[in-house]
């Protein structure tokens, strides 16, 4: 799979299945909201969608790769990885708990990265990047991917504990019976475990690819990969050897993706302004 | 036709000291359906006597009323006077029986809005007739779709949604905090009767263990052997409430007990690990300071009973839609049950049509058969056999319509025969007949000018027929 030139490979049009997908995503972002107004017979098809939407970007992403586009070839392609991993992270997740105000969260973010990754201007045609640099931009892609599930689960671990803190039993946190807190707490720590090491892969090799370009280190992303590495070494150290839970760690959950996802933006406008 | 009735007490009309004069054990049952089946006009009968509602459910004898005997039947099973109780039992017949039934099991007539026992006590008084061999196929079909109708409004209302009482929101809110409460552990501080329910509901919702500790040892003992739990000394409660995951806690202290500075320890023993304090004490047994500390979830005796509140509101609203679905099941019932009822009917004239086509039409082609037809002829043949069908069908009610006594009826039967051959424009015929008929004597009546058309095409027709 060796990629002809940069130009040709941007230029590729968005897929059918893109377009289904895209309809797909939306569609189950409305059923879940439904479903937390109080319909709750629409969670079946909800759940449905959201798998179909599943299917569909997948076929999206193998199309792309008959075409010669790798899904970490660019930022902006792995962008559309992201949202993939999201939405198959979320399926996955809602197997075991009922995690419809996660899911009405979810969708959207992983609908409009998923237009950003096939929409927006593609900008210059990127050099080649080698095994290395793939290599790279697949871990960071996957890495972030799971500290994305762990902070939306952070988020809806704060709106719940936080309704109840305060006794707001009708509070949208709980409609449609949300998952309990304790497990959501131990899935989120779970999931940090898992992207931790892949997170701290991704930045050794992008250090040892970017000083093999020659590359400067000055650019902001760079220091900025580093303090999302920290955070979460920290949290995990603070669990680990100071029994943090609760709140404090999903607050640490979510500074720590706040950072990865500013990195995220820096590298796509960058690419889109050139 | 046989028509379902109901004849009953419950919590609605009378209180419980009346409810209970009436009230039958489960083994009394058999006897008394038998003899409710054999020396009444009732058909089929079965009795459900729960703590909220003494009741009949049967079909009368056809033609016969069944609700005044069974009155009598109860007050005096119990050795009541029938007038002590005429204003407590109430009775519904056709239609509103078949309502009460559905809003029965449904939970709709029950004290607590969406409860889930009546259904299965409902169960159990139907499987009861059936083995005492009392209940039949118009009860039977009642009740099996009042079975259907209170799984149609379980899962299409949130009626039975929310925890309805005290101790089953404590076990709400428990489960939002740590989901699954296998492996938990209660521990249960002074000895009030509500802490003894919430831990046993807690305990039968999967805790692992309940764990007993009071002033007194000899009441924690007590209590820990009534509900299957520990009993610790209360010098250990620091230690205790590190232990616990639920904390229900309910002594008679004039202070508070559960302060800031002792969660602040327990707190930090605990590494912050989820527990859920209930106080359900008054005077309150926990500073409320203490629900800042993180992974700390408190909850006093107002915040639970706002929930049950809440949580009935909701159910209330619940029932609106609920008691839709039940007209909706009702209706649908009653058109059923009254379909039942002219079923004879529908099956003779069926039959008696059939003869008249079949004779006919044996006749016609015993004719053809005799000797060799044109086809002009065989046609013809035919259009008279369509005729004569007709004809002979047509009439009885000819007959009638035109023999009927009075104006009155004449113009009753003209409507009934619109109504039945869809005719439109006549109805106003019979109409002005009536009204003229009012003016007359008996006999004199004019025909219905469109009626008198069809007569007279019909007269035509016999002429015809007769050749």
């Amino acid at each position: 799979m060796t990629p002809g030139g940069g130009d040709r490979l941007l230029s590729v049009a968005p897929s059918p299945a893109f377009w289904v997908a895209v309809g797909l995503y939306a569609a189950a972002t409305a059923a879940l909201l439904l479903v937390l107004a109080g319909k709750a017979r629409f969670r079946p098809a909800a759940v449905a969608l959201v798998a179909l939407a599943f299917a569909a970007h997948a076929t999206d992403i193998g199309w792309r790769g008959t075409q010669h586009v790798h899904p970490a070839q660019s930022v902006r392609e792995a962008m559309g990885l992201l949202a993939f991993i999201l939405t198959g992270g979320y399926l996955l997740a809602s197997v075991r708990y009922r995690l419809t105000l996660g899911g009405a969260v979810v969708m959207p973010v992983a609908l409009v990265m998923l237009v950003a990754a096939r929409l927006t201007p593609a900008g210059e045609a990127p050099e080649d990047l080698g095994a290395l640099g793939r290599i790279h931009i697949s871990l960071a892609t996957v890495g972030v991917g799971v500290f994305a599930l762990a902070s939306a689960l952070s988020a809806i671990y704060i709106a719940e504990e936080r309704a109840l803190k305060k006794k707001k039993f009708d509070a949208v946190a709980f409609k449609d019976r949300g998952a309990p807190l304790e497990p959501l707490d131990r899935l989120a720590h779970r999931l940090v475990w898992v992207g931790f090491p892949i997170f701290t892969a991704a930045l050794v090799l992008g250090a040892i690819w970017v000083s093999r370009l020659g590359e400067s280190l000055d650019r902001p992303e760079y220091p900025l990969a580093a303090v999302t590495w920290l955070t979460y070494a920290g949290l995990l150290v603070a669990r680990q050897v100071y029994g943090w839970r609760g709140r404090r760690a999903a607050r640490l959950t979510l500074a720590g993706f706040a950072v990865a996802l500013a990195v995220l933006v820096i590298y796509l406008v960058r690419r889109m302004v050139g | 036709m046989s028509e379902l009735f109901v004849v009953g007490i419950s919590w609605r009309t009378a209180p419980v000291a009346v409810r209970e004069k009436l009230a039958f054990r489960d083994e009394e049952v058999p006897g008394v359906l038998r003899g409710i089946t054999g020396a009444l006009p009732v058909a089929e009968a079965l009795l459900i006597s729960t703590c909220n509602r003494v009741e009949v459910y049967g079909v009368a004898r056809p033609g016969q009323d069944a609700t005044g005997p069974v009155r009598r039947f109860l007050a005096e099973a119990r050795e009541l006077k029938p007038a002590a109780v005429a204003d407590v039992l109430y009775d519904r017949r056709g239609g509103e029986a078949v309502r009460h039934v559905f809003r029965v099991a449904s939970s709709l007539d029950s004290l607590v809005l969406g409860e889930a026992q009546i259904l299965g006590q409902l169960k159990a008084a139907y499987a009861a007739a059936g083995q005492a061999g009392t209940s039949g196929p118009v009860l039977g079909r009642c009740l099996e779709r009042a079975f259907g109708v209170a799984k149609r409004v379980r899962s299409e209302t949130s009626i039975s949604r929310g925890a309805a009482n005290v101790s089953s929101v404590a076990v709400e809110l428990a489960a939002r905090v740590f989901g699954d409460l296998a492996g938990k552990s209660v521990l249960v501080i002074g000895a009030g009767k509500m802490s003894t329910l919430a831990a046993r509901h807690l305990y039968a919702s999967g805790a692992q263990r309940i764990v007993v500790t009071n002033r007194s040892p000899e009441k924690a003992e007590a209590l820990a052997a009534e509900i299957d739990g520990v009993a610790r000394p209360w010098d250990d409660l620091e230690g205790l409430l590190v232990d616990a995951d639920v904390v229900i806690s309910s002594t008679g202290a004039r202070a508070p007990i559960l302060t800031k500075p002792l969660f602040k320890k327990v707190t930090k023993a605990r590494r912050w690990r989820p527990i859920m304090v209930i106080d359900i004490a008054v005077p309150r047994d926990a500073e409320p300071a203490i629900a800042d500390f993180d992974g700390l979830y408190l909850f006093d005796i107002d915040d639970l009973e706002k929930v049950v509140a809440a949580n009935l509101a909701e159910r209330a609203k619940a029932a609106e839609h609920a008691a839709r679905i039940v007209e909706h099941e009702t209706g649908q019932f009653d058109r059923w049950l009254r379909s039942q009822g002219v079923v004879p009917t529908i099956r003779a004239l069926r039959e008696r049509f059939a003869q008249v086509a079949d004779a006919e039409l044996q006749k016609t082609l015993e004719a053809l058969a005799r000797r060799e037809h044109t086809p002009a002829q065989q046609r013809e043949a035919i259009q008279r056999l369509v005729q004569l069908v007709v004809n002979k069908l047509l009439h009885p009610p000819t007959i009638a319509l035109r023999e009927a006594a009075t104006p009155d009826e004449a113009a009753l039967r003209a409507e009934v025969l619109c109504d039945l051959f869809g005719l439109e424009p006549v109805i106003g015929d019979a109409r002005e007949a009536r009204e003229a008929g009012g003016a007359r004597e008996a006999g004199d009546a004019p025909v219905p000018p469109a009626a008198e058309r069809k007569e007279g095409q019909d007269r035509g027709k016999e002429r015809e027929a007769a050749t």
